[in-house]
């Protein structure tokens, strides 16, 4: 699927050869209206979400995202409309074995206070039917999974445990019984911001190893271009005002009401999306400790370079003096520098920003495996990468989101593959 | 109906009884249970005595304790204050400590602060802060009171529990059952009416800023 | 009665305050026993030491007191019992979404009811069905009905709602919610109903003299219709002990059958 190409762009090019585990979803034309004369809370959506990508529904508060989400997996039951999942028409069957294949993830985890770690997790298992063994051997494998040594929590009770850990704790549960959709509330709402920014990176590793359809509701536009391959802009009555990759909901937004959304910074919020590794690197002067500095300074002085920079026989950077320097010095530095502006390859350029912004230089060391030397970058080649992203180029087409009511979907008779085929002007 | 319409006087004057029995009742133990929570509030331990105290004094069945009570002073209307003032100060204290003891301890550091002396502290701020739990565990005792005001008439007599049982001891005679069915009604209308009474209290003397 | 306290505000206060007076201290279940002994060790001793009467002999004979244990105690069992197998399910009953609009009514009656006075209750049941054990037992349910009902339903609405959504979330039935997460997280403060509505009993059991019900209410009548001091004062204290007692098993039972974890 297109979807998986683009997840892989957007985290950083690993996780190649990772098989995709989820399924798709299509909301079909689905409204929930509760009573007979208010707006409906969710209107005629139609809305595609591709196998293995993680999809964000971000909106101001009452715009129907959560009841969207909660229409997945029927704890909300729709008024109208179908939720087709890997090409079964899920809105008749029973609700409580819909939900056992999904896994749900609320704010702050959920968990059962008088259950330990192992029984929380062990639940969804449990009722499947799963013996014994087969739930502790799950249990401590999804424990590792979520960076939680299994014998030092398995049998703890949620109190014991940190904000944190317990949200970890209520992501295992929900991969528990390996569902391939999983359904996230807010999830990261209610820890610190820093606890919550390891649990964000956790996840992306965690999805870039499981390739799971994911769903997560979100108010956080951050956390929505961070985490999305995907990101759905609702406004109230869960209209779509956007359906777009991260780069371009932040480059291009549709309209005012997702520009207002977005907010300021949006140029500075595509940083945090890009990598270093994308950055073309740029050559430097490099010189062995053993040289002269009078050696340093000719080579510089020919290849137009205002600083040399001495490497070890590693090929790891000990200092990156300027010319300047050079000039006073009487023989080149052989002790490693420290606050070298040294940045790794899967730096983000927010990060590499900051680096080169404290850097003399006004540029930072890129440094690949075992601290390799591997470039430079300065300020020129990040705007322009930057630029490049903005173009918002070599993008795949995202999938079809609307509330139009007049569109039609085609099920291929062979396959049972659903295609939508928009009748108006297709997806905005 | 008969029944009432030809009693009236009687019974409101049975139910005036009862009222203000327990009303006064009600009241000492206020002051009783206000001045014991003032000694014991500052202190973990005490605090622990006092909510102690409570809890047995509250499994101690009222019969038991009227029973008891008897042999010392004898019948009438000392052994029901004793007994009534017993039960209701149980609550009050309870919530007295409870309300004293979560003022939060800034309030009243800055209260010192502003030069205040520890005698005012306590009635300026630390009390008016207080009484509305104080006030709910008023409301508590006096509804508790009440049944155990009419089980006190087995020793005094008069009042609403009078009535019951005098009824008892007609056993199957003619109005032996109204008697006991108007003391019953009786004893809950009087109930509702002192604690809308006590409720009126609250929103008259709960300072503005501390209702929610 | 003695816990005659509108139960909704007493279950309030106990949460505000966090306050409970066996609050982890294991020591105090351990010690109150003994205390308990050791007063029910010094009445035997006075009752042995002193010069008692013919009446009071007969009155006070071990075998005789036993019997109106038992008779007490059976009131109170039978009683409780019934209570709980009407006013648990109430409770859950009335917690569930279909029936939530009655929960205020029904809420609204009960405490209204108890505010009506425990021998009022005792007598009329007895004019109604007549003397005896079975309208003492239907007087003590109606009374004790409300403690368990409130905190069932107050335990039940306290469990925190994400968590029931989490649990529906992960596909567990409605039934297996209530069974696996509601009830369990209930537990403390349901029990806490029961120990309130058992001491209630015992307590009000006492009055069953009045109408022939048997218990050790007996003792305290007969004391003072034939002005038998002894016979009064060994009644009292056998009944305040008997209800500790009772009130000391349920705080057991509550420490033992608190879920861990909370």
């Amino acid at each position: 699927m297109s979807s998986q190409a683009s997840a892989e762009g957007q985290q950083n090019g690993q996780g190649a050869g990772q098989e995709v585990t989820g399924v798709p979803i299509l909301l079909d034309g689905v409204t929930k209206q509760y009573g007979s004369k208010s707006a409906p809370a969710v209107d005629h959506l139609t809305l595609e979400i591709p196998a293995g990508s993680t999809v964000m529904f971000v909106g101001p508060s009452g715009c129907g995202k959560t009841t969207t989400m909660k229409m997945i997996n029927r704890l909300i039951e729709p008024t109208e409309g179908s939720i087709v999942i890997d090409g079964e028409d899920v809105t008749t069957m029973n609700g409580d074995e819909l939900r056992r294949r999904m896994g749900y993830v609320i704010q702050a985890g959920g968990l059962f206070p008088h259950m330990t770690v192992a029984a929380n997790i062990g639940m969804v298992p449990k009722m499947l039917g799963w013996d014994k063994q087969r739930i502790a051997s799950r249990v401590d494998e999804l424990l590792e999974l979520v960076s939680l040594d299994p014998g030092q929590y398995r049998d703890r009770y949620p109190k014991q445990l940190s904000g944190g850990q317990q949200q970890r704790v209520g992501v295992a549960r929900a991969l528990a019984a390996d569902p391939p959709v999983l359904l996230m509330d807010e999830p990261f709402g209610a820890v610190d911001p820093i606890t919550r920014q390891r649990l964000q990176e956790e996840m992306i590793s965690i999805q870039q190893e499981l390739k799971k359809t994911i769903v997560i509701v979100t108010h956080d536009i951050d956390e929505a271009v961070k985490l999305g391959d995907w990101v759905v802009v609702f406004d109230e009555g869960a209209h779509i005002q956007q359906y777009d990759s991260p780069e371009r909901i932040l480059s291009d937004p549709a309209n005012d009401f997702v520009a207002d959304f977005v907010g300021r910074g949006a140029g500075l919020k595509t940083l945090g999306l890009a990598r270093v590794h994308e950055v073309p690197r740029m050559e430097a002067v490099v010189v062995t400790p053993e040289q002269t500095p009078a050696e340093a300074l000719r080579q510089a002085e020919e290849s137009g370079h205002g600083h040399v920079l001495v490497l070890d026989k590693q090929q790891r950077p000990i200092a990156w003096p300027s010319v300047e320097q050079l000039r006073r010095a009487e023989k080149l530095p052989h002790i490693h520098e420290e606050n070298l502006p040294v940045v790794g390859t899967g730096a983000t350029l927010e990060d590499a920003l900051d680096t080169m912004l404290v850097s003399r230089a006004g540029a930072a060391l890129v440094v690949g495996a075992r601290g390799r030397f591997e470039g430079v970058v300065d300020l020129d080649t990040v705007m322009e990468t930057l630029r490049d992203r903005r173009a918002g180029e070599n993008q795949p087409k995202a999938p079809v989101g609307t509330n139009d009511e007049d569109i039609t979907l085609e099920r291929s008779p062979e396959t049972g593959e659903i295609t939508i085929v928009p009748s108006g002007g297709g997806a905005r | 109906m008969d029944y009432v319409a030809e009693r009236w006087q009687q019974i409101a004057f049975a139910s005036w009884q009862h009222f203000s029995l327990v009303a006064q009742c009600v009241i000492l133990a206020t002051v009783i249970a206000v001045a014991l929570a003032m000694v014991c509030y500052r202190s973990e331990r005490l605090r622990e005595f006092a909510n102690g105290l409570t809890a047995v004094g509250l499994t101690i069945p009222s019969f038991a304790l009227i029973g008891l009570l008897i042999t010392p002073l004898g019948f009438g209307v000392l052994p029901a204050v004793v007994v009534l003032t017993f039960y209701a100060i149980l609550p009050i204290l309870r919530n007295a400590v409870v309300g004293l003891s979560s003022v939060p301890s800034a309030l009243v550091e800055s209260a010192r602060g502003i030069g205040m002396s520890r005698t005012a502290t306590f009635f300026r701020v630390e009390l008016p802060m207080a009484w509305p739990v104080i006030l709910t565990g008023m409301r508590i005792s006096s509804q508790m009171v009440m049944g155990v005001a009419a089980i006190a008439a087995y020793v005094l007599g008069p009042g609403l529990g009078g009535l019951i049982f005098s009824g008892l001891s007609r056993q199957g005679g003619a109005n032996a059952l109204a008697s006991v069915v108007t003391a019953v009604i009786g004893v809950i209308v009087v109930a509702m009416i002192l604690d809308a009474i006590l409720a009126l209290i609250g929103r008259l003397t709960i300072s503005r800023g501390l209702r929610v | 009665m003695t816990t005659t306290a509108n139960a909704e505000s007493t279950a309030e206060t106990t949460n505000r305050s966090g306050l409970r007076v066996d609050r982890g201290s294991l020591r105090s279940l351990i010690l109150y026993p003994v205390i308990l002994l050791a007063i029910l060790g010094l009445l035997i001793l006075w009752l042995l030491t002193a010069d008692l009467t013919n009446t009071e002999r007969v009155t006070l004979a071990p075998g005789e007191l036993w019997t109106m244990t038992k008779q007490h105690l059976w009131l109170t069992l039978v009683a409780t019992v019934i209570v709980l197998v009407v006013a648990i399910p109430l409770g859950v009953l009335l917690t569930r979404k279909p029936f939530r609009p009655f929960k205020g009514f029904i809420s609204g009656v009960a405490n209204f009811g108890q505010a009506a006075p425990a021998v009022g209750l005792i007598v009329l049941f007895a004019t109604w069905i007549g003397y005896g054990p079975t309208a003492a037992i239907a007087a003590l349910v109606v009374y004790a009905v409300l403690p368990v009902l409130a905190n069932t339903m107050a335990g039940l609405d306290a469990v925190d709602k994400s968590l029931i959504e989490a649990g529906r979330g992960m596909g567990m039935s409605a039934w297996a919610v209530l069974w696996r997460i509601e009830l369990p997280l209930a537990v403390p403060l349901m029990l806490a109903g029961v120990r309130t509505a058992l001491v209630l009993v015992v307590g009000t059991a006492t009055l069953g003299t009045f109408i022939n019900a048997g218990g050790l209410g007996l003792l305290i009548t007969t004391g003072v219709n034939l002005d038998l001091s002894r016979v009064l004062i060994t009644g009292s204290i056998l009944v305040a002990l008997l209800a500790l007692t009772v009130d000391w098993v349920g705080r057991v039972v509550e420490h033992i059958a608190r879920p861990r974890g909370l």
